[in-house]
């Protein structure tokens, strides 16, 4: 009896354990219909990890008269191959181009998906994922897991260099921005007014700096973007908005960040003693506000204490 | 759950409170290292030794860049009875940092920043006059690959015509001045390929008389143009002297 029931325990767990483990590699992608023909794919406001598989991104996709257009391909083979399950679920329509908005893992992993679609990236975009592509998605497969399995790089196919694009009745205009990783590209939907921000703008997630040419560009080149009229913003990360206040948030911690590094470097603190700052009220609720702060301080310091000496 | 993250926490404070002998009679590593031992007996020896909760070993949870990772080692608790504090990482395939050789008008309080090749423990062990190690310890979480990823110099030949050019500049504090240099040096470890180790070795901050305020001896993980604070208590004229492994001295006047 005890011997019986120690088994039926065992087997439970077991299956517990299989079924739990089918669940835990399921993206679970749900396309929210955000405007005329625009679907999106809202990631979680986290950090990459074995949980969510890195799905911590927002991609997209629109349906045109004349063939489907994505925006992103996510970090993964298996999430680009689940987009591709959603967006038929949607359409029969041919998936046409796809859009690598920049070098970051989470916006071009899934590209081996798309095989069939044009692939477009700002030139530089494509020369950073040339350069730096192998080693993001080692990092991935350490970070994530069995997420990653089979995924590989594969590049752009086609350097974007037009602003404008036609597809069916959609005008897509394109605008090359560097604030975030030195090659940022942003999308307007013209025929629906939806600005597919890319990384350049996180909201409610705390802002990533490892390849930003400086706080200053990119604060420059958000003043630029908050001009561009719009109905609707896409962030790379975080909800969708419909005004500036994702802008005004980016600028307003980017502020803080120039002259919390500035004032710590001329009072020679070091950096771990920088790290230990804390975030003010308005920034401290955004998620992985203060973990990405000191990735930040890692980041962007040593240039701020060699202009203070 | 609350009640059991409390007892799990009171359990943490018991356990940090009375240090854990093993059968050997020797305080148990709190961060359980399977390197402790061998790391023990090449830094310390058989000299009696505490893991001290007042040695302040200051990294951050995840090392955001394995070549650079900042270090705060803080033993102002024990300043004033202090022989020499050695510092190092118990994972690194070369574990030793740096060995600090305080004078009384200094606080003991050094910054600098490390590569490391993977999660390790980080030590600082602070040898008291009665001869007893007070040993502080930190854990880091990182990638690696700090230790075998070639110098970013090595790439760039600006540091062969700008070697040991150092900037610093003297921060004044409350009780003490912060003396904060930058010196240009690639700290090969001597673990890539072809490239050997070339470090710097010794650093000395002298005042005018030509005496040691602060003595210290670097290894290889130190991280590339080493970034490095000293707090003195005196406001005096310092020199700061460098010397690496190939014998090149370098000299500036703070």
């Amino acid at each position: 009896m005890m011997l019986k029931s120690y088994i039926r325990f065992l087997l439970g767990g077991l299956a517990v354990l299989l079924s739990t483990q089918a669940w835990a590699l399921d993206y679970n992608l749900k396309p929210q219909k955000i405007a005329p023909d625009t679907y999106l794919l809202q990631g979680k406001m986290q950090d990459f990890s074995r949980k969510n598989g890195g799905n911590i991104v927002n991609t997209a996709f629109i349906v045109t008269s004349e063939g489907v257009v994505v925006f992103d391909s996510g970090p993964s083979r298996r999430y680009g191959e689940a987009m591709r399950k959603v967006i038929a679920q949607v359409t029969d329509k041919p998936v046409l181009h796809l859009f690598n908005s920049h070098q970051h893992p989470d916006h071009f992993l899934g590209n081996q998906a798309f095989s069939d679609a044009t692939i477009w990236a700002l030139p530089k975009t494509g020369q950073q994922i040339a350069q730096n592509g192998n080693a993001y998605a080692e990092n991935m497969y350490r970070m994530v897991g069995d997420w990653m399995r089979a995924t590989e790089v594969l590049l752009p196919t086609h350097p974007l260099e037009a602003k404008v694009m036609m597809v069916g009745e959609h005008r897509f205009r394109f605008f090359s921005y560097t604030g975030h990783t030195g090659a940022d590209l942003v999308m307007l939907d013209e025929t629906t007014g939806v600005l597919f921000a890319s990384d350049m703008v996180f909201y409610q997630r705390m802002l990533t700096t490892p390849h930003t040419p400086g706080i200053g560009t990119w604060i420059k080149e958000l003043r630029q973007l908050a001009d561009t009229p719009f109905k609707l913003m896409v962030p790379g990360h975080g909800p969708v908005v419909k005004d500036n206040r994702a802008v005004e948030q980016m600028i307003g911690y980017l502020k803080w960040l120039d002259e919390t590094l500035q004032q710590a470097a001329e009072q020679g603190r070091s950096m771990h003693e920088v790290m230990k700052t804390l975030l003010p009220a308005e920034f401290a609720g955004i998620n992985l506000g203060r973990e990405e702060f000191v990735r930040s301080v890692v980041h962007l310091y040593p240039d701020y204490e060699e202009a203070a000496f | 759950m609350k009640i059991k993250t409390i007892r799990t926490l009171s359990l943490t404070v018991c356990l940090l409170a009375t240090p854990v002998y093993a059968a050997d009679n020797k305080p148990v590593d709190p961060l359980n290292s399977v390197m402790w031992d061998y790391n023990r007996q090449i830094f310390l020896g058989n000299a009696d030794y505490v893991f001290d909760e007042r040695i302040k070993v200051g990294v951050p949870e995840f090392a955001e860049d394995p070549t650079q990772v900042p270090v705060d080692v803080d033993a102002t608790a024990l300043a004033g009875n202090i022989q020499r504090i050695v510092s190092w990482a118990d994972l690194n395939p070369i574990q030793h940092i740096f060995t600090y050789f305080p004078h009384p008008d200094v606080l003991p309080r050094v910054s600098l920043r490390i590569k490391v090749q993977q999660a390790t423990p980080v030590r600082a062990a602070v040898l008291t006059k009665d001869g007893v190690w007070h040993v502080g310890s930190s854990w880091l979480e990182a990638a690696g690959g700090g230790c075998t990823t070639p110098s970013v110099g090595n790439a760039n030949p600006y540091w062969e015509s700008h070697l040991g050019e150092t900037k610093s500049r003297i921060f004044p504090q409350t009780e003490s001045n912060r003396y904060k240099f930058r010196v240009i040096h690639p700290m090969d470890t001597g673990l890539v390929g072809s490239i050997p180790e070339f470090f710097i070795q010794q650093v000395e901050l002298r005042d005018d008389a030509g005496s040691a305020l602060v003595r210290m001896e670097l290894s290889p993980p130190v991280s590339e143009n080493p970034v490095i604070t000293f707090d003195v208590r005196k406001q005096a004229q310092h020199h700061l002297w460098l010397r690496d492994n190939n014998g090149n001295e370098f000299e500036k006047t703070l």
